[in-house]
C-alpha cells in the first residue's frame, strides 16, 4: 500500500493534449474512482500511473519515490483491464501465476499460497483448470482480479473492469469489489465512465473532462455541491436541468426570474455578486414536483413526454422555450400535452455562471460543510 | 451445415463457376491425372509410350541416387522451414516492437520476396560468387575458403541461405500482421508483470499466433520442396556432385534433359504423395498444438 501523487502531469500524443497539467493526491489505502466522458483523459491518467505511458511533463510519486521514469514492472502496480487481458492459451491458474513466475520474485510455495488465498476470496477455485474461452465474462473478470490480487501490489489500477459485463453481473461485481477493498485495503484507482460505479465505489471521486480535473470530492458532496456546470450535469441521471434566468433582488430577497416563472432563492453566499445579472439555474429532476395547488414558487409547464419508470414517472416538460425533466410521483395522472403546476424544492437549487460554467451559489450551502477531503486538486 | 443460396438459378451459378472450373480442369487436374497415368509407361518422344506397370516405381525404389535426393530434399526443406521461420520470427518481433520507422523496416525486409526466384538466384550468385562475389572477400577474410562451385556442403549452404533469404519477406508479412492482432492489453499486462521480452515472445505471442505459424510451416514446406527450383537451376544445377540435387530439380532433369517422361512422372507422383502426407501430418499436429481460440 502506498499513496500516489500526481504533480502538474501533462500528456501529449502527437500534439493532442490528453491530460492537461493535473494535480492529484491519492492517500494510502483509498478507493478513488475517476469518472468522465469518453476522451476526457481518465484512462490516460491511469496508464500514466501504471507507467504504460510516459508523462510529457510533471511528476508522479508513489510513496516517497519519484516513479515518473520508472518502468511499469518496477512500480509494483497491478492493472485490471476492461477486456480482462487474459492470455487465451493459458488456463486460469497459469494466467494467475504466469506473471509471478516470470518475474521470479516469488518462491513456488509462496505462489501456491497466494493463489489459494486469492481464488478462495474470489470463489474461482473450481475454474482454475479452464481456459478463458471456457469461462463466462464474470468468471474471466474474477480470474483477472485474481491475477492482480496474488501479486499483492502497492496499487491496484482498474480500467473500466466491469464495462463488458451485463447489468446484473456488474452490480454484483461492484459489491464484491467494494468488499475486496475493505478486506485488502490496497490503494485502488478505478476508472469508469459510469457515474453509478464511480459514486458507489469511490471514497473519493475524481471527475475529469477535456483533460482536466473538474472536481475531487466525496460522492455525496459531488452531487450536492458541484463546482462546475459540467459536474452538475454529468453526475445524476437524468442530468441536472439548466434554465437561463435573471437574478432579481430587492436588497434582502433574491429571485431567479425566467420568462414564465419566478423562483425565490434562499439566502446564501454568492447571491449578491450575481444580483441583477444572468445565471443558469440548476435544478435536479427530483427537486421538482407536480403541485396540487399553485403557490408563490410554483409555475406552469406543458408536459411533452411521459416515461413511467416504475418507481417514478419521468416527465419532460416545457415552459416558455426552456425544456427540462422531472421525477414525478408514479401513477400521476398526466398525459403529454397537459399543463401542470410545478413546485421547486428551493433548498436544492444551484446557480452557475453562463460563460465559465463555474458554480456561483448552492442553496444548500447554508448547511455545515462536510469535512475537507484528504484529496486536494487544483484546476 | 446451413446453406445460403446466393443464386436462385443454378444455371447462373454454374455459368459463373465455369471459367474457374475450365482453368482448373485443363491446367491442374488433367496434367495431374496424365502424370499419374504416364508414370506407368516408359514414355519418350521418339519411340512412343510403352506400358510398363510398376517398373518405374521399382526402379525408383532400387535407386540409391534417388534415395540420396529424397534425403537431401527432406534435409533441405527442413532447414528452409526452420531457418526461414526462426529468422522471420525474430525480424517480425523486432519490427513489431519498434515504434519509429516501422514501415521502412518492413519494406526493407519484404522486398526480396517481390523478386522472381530466378532474379533472386542471380542476385545471390553475384553476392556470393566464389571469384567475383561482393561478399566473398569479406567471408574469406574470416578464414573460410569460398569455393562452393566445387564444395558440395558449401553449395548446399549457399543455396539454403538464398532460399531462406528469399522467403523471409513472405513470412514477415504474415507474422507482423498476426503480431499486430495480439491485443495490446496482453502486452501491457506482461509488461506490468515484469515478463521479459523473450518470454513475452515465446510464451505469449507465439502461442497466440500459432495458427498463422502453422499456415506458414505448410507454405514454407511447399516452398522448400517446390519453390526453390529456380535457385538451384541458376546457382548450382544440382551440383557439385549432386550436393544440391533436390527432388524437384532431379525430376526436371529426368524429364527435360534425359527425356524419360514416364520415369519423371513416377518421381513427381512420389514427391506429390510425400509432400501431401507431410502436410496431412502437419495439419493433424496443428490441431493438437495450435491455439485457434474458443
Amino acid at each position: 500500500m502506498t499513496d500516489v501523487t500526481l504533480q502538474n502531469v501533462r500528456k501529449e500524443f502527437d500534439g493532442v493534449v490528453a491530460v492537461k497539467n493535473i494535480d492529484l493526491q491519492i492517500p494510502d489505502g483509498a478507493f478513488v474512482t475517476v469518472v468522465g466522458p469518453s476522451g476526457c483523459g481518465k484512462s490516460t491518467t491511469l496508464r500514466l500511473i501504471a507507467g504504460l505511458e510516459r508523462a510529457t511533463d510533471g511528476t508522479i510519486q508513489m510513496g516517497n519515490e519519484d516513479v515518473t521514469a520508472v518502468e511499469p514492472k518496477d512500480r509494483d502496480v497491478a492493472m485490471v483491464f476492461q477486456n480482462y487481458a487474459l492470455y487465451p492459451h493459458m488456463t486460469a491458474r497459469r494466467n494467475i501465476t504466469f506473471g509471478m513466475k516470470s518475474a521470479g520474485d516469488f518462491s513456488d510455495e509462496e505462489i501456491d499460497r497466494q493463489v489459494r488465498e486469492a481464488t478462495a476470496v474470489l470463489d474461482i477455485d473450481d475454474l482454475l483448470d479452464r481456459k478463458p474461452g471456457e469461462l463466462s465474462g464474470g468468471e474471466r473478470q474474477r480470474v483477472a482480479l485474481g491475477r492482480a490480487l496474488v501479486r499483492d501490489p502497492e496499487v491496484f489500477l482498474m480500467d473500466e473492469p466491469l464495462s463488458n459485463l451485463d447489468a446484473k453481473l456488474r452490480i454484483k461485481m461492484r459489491a464484491e469489489l467494494a468488499k475486496l477493498h475493505s478486506e485488502f485495503e490496497t490503494t485502488t484507482i478505478y476508472v469508469t465512465h459510469d457515474q453509478t460505479e464511480a459514486l458507489t465505489l469511490g471514497d473519493r471521486v475524481v471527475v475529469m473532462n477535456d483533460g482536466r480535473i473538474q472536481q475531487v470530492d466525496s460522492p455525496q458532496r459531488l452531487y450536492d455541491y458541484p463546482e462546475t456546470r459540467f459536474v452538475a450535469e454529468f453526475i445524476g441521471d437524468p442530468a441536472m436541468n439548466m434554465l437561463a434566468v435573471d437574478i432579481s433582488s430587492d436588497g434582502t430577497e433574491y429571485e431567479a426570474v425566467g420568462p414564465t416563472f419566478r423562483i425565490p432563492l434562499p439566502e446564501g453566499d454568492g447571491l449578491e455578486t450575481v444580483a441583477g445579472g444572468q445565471a443558469l439555474l440548476g435544478v435536479r429532476p427530483e427537486s421538482l414536483s407536480v403541485a396540487d395547488s399553485a403557490d408563490r414558487s410554483s409555475f406552469a409547464a406543458e408536459v411533452t413526454v411521459t416515461e413511467p419508470l416504475g418507481d417514478s414517472l419521468l416527465l419532460e416538460c416545457r415552459t416558455g422555450d426552456q425544456e427540462f425533466k422531472l421525477h414525478a410521483e408514479p401513477r400521476t395522472a398526466v398525459e403529454p400535452g397537459d399543463r401542470v403546476a410545478l413546485t421547486v424544492e428551493t433548498e436544492r437549487l444551484h446557480l452557475f455562471d453562463p460563460q465559465t460554467g463555474a458554480a456561483i451559489y448552492h442553496a444548500a450551502a447554508a448547511q455545515p460543510p462536510e469535512e475537507t477531503g484528504p484529496i486536494d486538486s487544483t484546476l | 451445415m446451413s446453406t445460403h443460396e446466393v443464386f436462385t438459378d443454378r444455371l447462373q451459378a454454374g455459368v459463373l463457376l465455369l471459367p474457374t472450373m475450365v482453368v482448373s480442369l485443363l491446367f491442374l487436374y488433367y496434367p495431374t491425372v496424365r502424370a499419374i497415368g504416364l508414370s506407368f509407361y516408359q514414355a519418350s518422344l521418339a519411340r512412343g509410350d510403352v506400358f510398363v506397370g510398376l517398373e518405374n516405381y521399382r526402379r525408383l525404389a532400387g535407386s540409391t541416387e534417388y534415395l540420396r535426393s529424397v534425403l537431401l530434399s527432406v534435409l533441405f526443406a527442413t532447414c528452409v522451414v526452420v531457418g526461414v521461420m526462426a529468422v522471420a520470427l525474430c525480424v517480425s518481433f523486432l519490427i513489431h516492437e519498434i515504434e519509429v520507422g516501422k514501415g521502412l523496416y518492413l519494406v526493407a525486409v519484404i522486398w526480396p520476396y517481390a523478386l522472381p526466384p530466378a532474379v533472386a538466384g542471380l542476385v545471390f550468385l553475384f553476392i556470393a560468387h566464389p571469384n567475383i562475389g561482393i561478399f566473398t572477400s569479406y567471408i574469406e577474410a574470416l578464414g573460410i575458403d569460398v569455393n562452393w562451385f566445387s564444395n558440395g556442403p558449401q553449395a548446399f549452404v549457399v543455396v539454403l541461405i538464398a532460399a531462406v533469404w528469399k522467403q523471409i519477406g513472405y513470412n514477415v508479412i504474415f507474422m507482423t500482421a498476426a503480431l499486430g492482432n495480439v491485443p495490446e492489453s496482453l502486452t501491457e499486462t506482461a509488461e506490468l508483470d515484469g515478463v521479459s521480452r523473450t518470454q513475452r515472445l515465446l510464451r505469449v505471442y507465439v502461442p497466440i499466433i500459432s495458427p498463422t505459424l502453422v499456415f506458414l510451416v505448410i507454405m514454407n514446406t511447399i516452398y522448400g520442396f517446390f519453390g526453390t527450383f529456380a535457385m538451384v537451376d541458376l546457382m548450382t544445377k544440382g551440383g557439385p556432385a549432386g550436393a544440391t540435387n533436390i527432388l524437384i530439380y532431379d525430376l526436371y532433369r529426368t524429364a527435360f534433359q534425359f527425356y524419360e517422361f514416364g520415369f519423371a512422372s513416377a518421381k513427381s507422383v512420389v514427391l506429390f504423395v510425400a509432400v501431401g502426407l507431410l502436410m496431412y501430418g502437419q495439419f493433424r499436429l496443428s490441431d493438437r498444438y495450435a491455439y485457434y481460440g474458443g
